[in-house]
């Protein structure tokens, strides 16, 4: 009995090596590509679409897949553009093993997606390292361009400073001095405060920070935060929030009376998608920036891309993460036109300095860091009798080179 | 400490009404899951579940009404209701063949029924933010002892103690809460003298559903409701019941006052740590008194 | 003379997986090879997590405390520090069985729901630590692209690494098992009473196994970072505990390799059903459900009732 079975495992254990080695020559075969793509260009999405977040990861693809619709009826390089998701449950580990399915199993061209800013950063230096470009449409963390920044990556969202920079920018010319800082105590949280306040601090140096509040992300209760902020009295408050955290602030301030009593300025707080849910009750006269709204610009151009989308899914509007998607997928297609072949070291090349026109205007992927170029809306929030939400009024728009830091920072952020 | 030269009586005032508003749904959320831990002998994880179908019932409810404020008060009615059928269907078919396990299983079980009901929320709501609009009685603020206070949270700390006053008129005069108190003691005796004792649980386990959905009905106008809103309270809910004594709804009610009052007293003092406050609060107090501040059942 | 110690079918089958698992690279694509490493490193961690649980019937609730520690010990070593990669992998898990010992010391004079309420507490304000601690540990972002020696930034060698580092845990752990220490452990969760009267010191004992189910926890969380080369905050959230403890219970928290079976199945769950549905947490949760009815000692439970054991099994219910 004894004998027979240490036959057995012996002759599998020789055969399993045999196997292995005869496997072994073939097991990376070089992955050849014809200069005219006879196969379709494979575009592996990881994104959220189950959890707290998972509206974003929707629209997105709707986005995306619209994009789609319009560029595979002629084709890019003789072929089609497809895609496959895959989901995260917004947890950055999940992200990053889907990620490396997509890779190695789907053997996708490109990947792109995530609304959550550990998945991307954990995505980007997979990336990095396997050579593949990954494009980040709704995530906002400025490392992924900035300090973790390198030649895989891009970014077509508008990330936490240069949103910063345009909210300082429209703030400076506010009578206000005084101020408080309050948000949700993570990463973006944080990076959109500091680079608000720097930039705030050297555009107007007499304004001074009167205190800060932070509150931990999901927080279900902002009561205390806000009264706490309030019976300080500052002239204005910043706040740093995200996700669902951007409806509870919007909530508990028109709810508490805050809003009426202190002014206050978030990025994205005159976002559709932020403002929907509160319906009429939102608060009026809420400074916000934003980088996309489907009423605003009022060109030919956005009501084109509003209309398509409104027949493609049942009336609903696009939002900021539609149209990101929207444009990362216009990107891709003009950068494989003018690379002309499907490889991912010409992709890269193609992209770095590209524009297109989108729904907003002409936007450029930056060469130097492989950030988006586009503008950033500043505007107040207001009830107007024909809509059942607020939306924003009085909107002026950053121009998108205003808002970029330097190309040398950005360099010696990553030489750090 | 440049904090503490900022700390005004008024601000010390409205931070202690805040935080014991927020204690109040805390209390309401715990107590239930207290009550099932206490009879059914139960750790229910997906009470939180519960919590989270309250709300959204109660979305549902205040938009089928439109801009009819009834709506909401229809909805504190009704989404409790809701969730206590939920409850109960989930009680007959699945729990009450269960009573005899581990409880490790039973925190399996639960943990399993928490994932198949926030899938099944998803399906039925979708996946984006919901709001709830709290009647226009209830917007603004109002002054209690010359400080301002948002009128939603001074509601809350009315309807708290009233919840707490229903809790201890069914516990302590009824006929039901008096068996369902001696069935957590003892549940063969009482299945000795006669008493179904599976109906009993059945019943007890609807109230801990409808404190759960009165809780998430409550809570729904103060913040957005998402996917994940049923994580944080299920967390803070067990450190609640747990400093409380498992299974005394009165501990449940201290756990939930010094949780809320902790928490936005910290604020003031050390707002960049009030994360650690709770956490903190279950160290201290379990350390001190290993099985809780008031008697367990357990 | 194994037999003595493991009986000849067992070991038939353990030498046959292994023969398979050491060709497998060569033959499966490379990314399954990269699943199979995830399930390595689960595994460990959840069997880690089983000897206190499972063979301690400690209410363990926050054993990801220790996997997170392990896994931070050996990210922040390598990246902030500067250590040599070999120090900060011995380190590493050291520093977690440290955690284990001050975590395990406070908590150790509470008992079941209780003890593990107080552990999550616990276990939370280090990963508080680490969400705010942002300068040091890079906050929620976590650390990516954490530098290895060159042989180790490929999958195989990343596989081949974790797979002899499983196989010396899984040899260790079944030590500690059936050593005289892991006897008295299992005494103890029958009836911590009777060994108390006849002079054994339970919670001595009791913090011993946390001390070294932290050890291999944090060596769970040393494969995590061979492997994905990236450390989040998540993996010191009380949730990802819990994903844990079901690991344990689903694959059989009265069997050796029970635990293993339970991970295995919950990774290849996420990786393949969520494919083809946004809803595989709702099959999980069914399937756990009807195991729950029909095979109350989970999946491991089963089989070894099915295959009765020659001599009972110390673990065996």
């Amino acid at each position: 009995m004894r004998r027979t079975l240490f036959v057995l495992i012996a002759a599998l254990v020789v055969s399993v090596m045999l196997i292995g080695c005869a496997a072994q020559p073939t097991a990376a075969p070089a992955p050849t590509v014809a200069p005219q793509a006879a196969r379709a260009i494979k575009v592996g999405i990881v994104d959220t679409y189950s959890g707290p977040p998972a509206a974003y990861g929707n629209d997105a693809l709707n986005g995306f897949k619209l994009a789609l619709a319009e560029i595979n009826k002629e084709g890019v390089l003789g072929a089609k553009i497809e895609f496959v998701t895959r989901d995260d449950k917004f947890a950055p580990d999940t992200g990053l093993s889907m990620a490396k399915e997509l890779v190695l199993q789907e053997k996708v061209d490109i990947l792109a997606g995530t609304v959550n800013s550990a998945a991307s950063l954990a995505i980007s230096a997979y990336a990095l390292e396997n050579k593949v470009p990954f494009i980040v449409w709704t995530a906002k963390s400025d490392k992924v361009t900035g300090e973790k920044g390198h030649r895989y990556a891009f970014m077509t969202s508008e990330n936490a400073v240069m949103a910063g920079f345009a909210g300082a920018q429209a703030l400076a010319k506010k009578p206000y001095t005084k101020f408080w800082i309050a948000g949700e105590d993570y990463e973006y949280g944080h990076s959109i405060a500091d680079a608000t306040w720097n930039s705030l601090k050297k555009i107007k140096p007499e304004v001074q920070l009167m205190g800060q509040t932070w509150w931990k992300t999901g927080e279900p209760d902002l009561v205390p935060y806000l009264t706490q902020v309030s019976s300080a009295k500052p002239d204005m408050v910043i706040f740093a929030t995200g996700g669902s955290g951007m409806t509870n602030v919007l909530k508990v301030a028109k709810s508490t009376g805050f809003s009426d009593k202190i002014p206050m300025w978030i990025h994205t707080a005159i976002d559709y998608g932020v403002l929907k849910p509160l319906g009429a009750n939102g608060p009026e006269g809420v400074f916000g920036t934003m980088d996309y709204f489907f009423y605003y610009p009022d060109t030919p151009a956005n009501k084109a891309f509003v209309k398509a989308y409104q027949d493609a899914y049942n009336n609903a509007y696009p939002s900021f993460a539609s149209f990101h998607a929207y444009t990362t997928a216009k990107l891709i297609a003009a950068a494989y036109k003018k690379a002309g072949a499907l490889d991912k070291e010409k992709f890269i090349d193609a992209m770095e300095g590209l524009q297109i026109d989108t729904p907003v205007g002409q936007v450029e992927m930056r060469a130097c860091d492989h950030q988006l170029v586009l503008p950033i809306f500043f505007g107040v929030t207001k009830k107007e009798a024909q809509n059942e939400f607020l939306t924003a009024t009085d909107i002026i728009a950053v121009a998108g080179k205003d808002v970029m830091p330097a190309c040398a920072d950005i360099q010696k952020l990553r030489g750090k | 400490m440049e904090f503490l030269q900022q700390i005004t009586f008024d601000a010390f005032l409205s931070q202690l009404l805040v935080g014991l508003s927020r204690a109040m749904i805390l209390f309401i959320v715990s107590a239930g899951l207290s009550f099932i831990l206490g009879v059914l002998r139960v750790p229910n994880v997906a009470h939180g579940s519960l919590y989270m179908i309250g709300a959204f019932a109660a979305y549902s409810i205040t938009n089928a009404f439109g801009s009819n404020p009834a709506g909401f008060w229809v909805a504190l009615v009704v989404a409790p209701l809701i969730v206590a059928l939920v409850g109960l269907v989930f009680e007959r078919v699945l729990l009450s063949h269960l009573y005899q396990r581990e409880h490790l299983m039973l925190i399996l079980f639960t943990f399993a029924t928490m994932l198949i009901l926030n899938d099944l929320v998803k399906m039925v709501w979708g996946a984006e933010y919901r709001s709830v609009n709290a009647p226009a009685v209830l917007a603004g603020s109002v002054d209690v002892f010359g400080v301002s206070v948002p009128r939603y949270n001074a509601f809350l700390l009315v309807i708290g103690p009233l919840v707490a006053l229903g809790m201890w008129l069914f516990t302590a005069k009824t006929k039901i809460g008096k068996i369902a108190r001696a069935a957590a003691v003892d549940r063969e005796m009482v299945g000795v003298l006669g008493i179904n004792v599976s109906w009993i649980f059945a019943i007890a386990f609807m109230i801990g559903c409808v404190l759960a959905g009165l809780g998430g009905a409550l809570v729904a106008p103060t913040l957005s409701l998402t996917l994940g809103m049923d994580h944080t309270i299920i967390i803070e809910a067990f450190l609640i019941v747990t400093i409380g004594g498992l299974g005394n709804i009165w501990g449940a009610l201290i756990g939930a006052l010094l949780f809320g009052v902790t928490q936005s007293l910290g604020l003031l003092v050390l707002p960049q740590f009030a994360v650690v406050f709770p956490y903190a609060a279950v160290v201290i107090v379990l350390l001190l008194r290993p099985t809780g501040l008031l008697k367990s059942v357990w | 003379m194994f037999t003595d110690i493991i009986e000849t079918r067992w070991l038939v089958v353990a030498l046959g997986v292994l023969a398979s698992l050491l060709g497998a690279p060569f033959i499966a694509p490379e990314f399954y090879t990269y699943v199979l490493t995830l399930i390595f490193v689960t595994a460990i961690l959840a069997m880690s997590l089983n000897l206190v649980l499972g063979y301690g019937g400690i209410y363990q609730f926050h054993h990801a405390a220790f996997y997170g520690v392990g896994a931070y010990a050996a990210a922040l070593g390598i990246t902030k520090m500067g250590m040599p990669v070999w120090l900060a992998f011995i380190l590493a898990p050291l520093i977690a069985a440290f955690a284990g010992l001050v975590i395990g010391w406070f908590c150790i004079r509470l008992t079941r729901l209780y003890f593990g309420m107080l552990q999550i507490s616990l276990g939370s304000l280090i990963w508080v630590i680490v969400l705010r601690w942002s300068a040091f540990t890079s906050g929620d972002d976590g650390i990516h692209g954490i530098p290895l020696p060159a042989p180790l930034e490929t999958i195989n060698g990343a596989y081949f690494l974790n797979l002899a580092i499983a196989l010396g845990c899984l040899v260790a752990m079944y030590f500690v098992i059936r050593s005289p220490f892991g006897a008295t452990l299992q005494a103890i969760r029958d009836n911590a009473a009777r060994c108390e009267a006849v002079g054994i010191n339970v919670r001595n004992h009791q913090l011993a196994a946390i001390v070294i189910a932290a050890f291999f926890g944090g060596i769970a969380g040393v494969m995590f970072v061979v492997l994905e080369r990236s450390v989040f905050p998540g993996m010191l959230f009380w949730s990802f505990s819990l994903d844990v403890f079901v690991m344990c219970l689903l694959g059989g928290w009265f069997t050796f390799a029970g635990p293993m079976v339970g991970a295995a199945l919950v990774i290849l769950l996420r990786t393949f059903a969520s494919r083809y549905t946004e809803y595989w947490t709702l099959l999980l949760g069914v399937i756990l459900i009807l195991l729950i009815f029909f095979l109350p000692e989970g999946i491991m439970g089963f089989v070894s009732a099915r295959f009765k054991p020659r001599e009972p099994d110390g673990g065996a219910a």
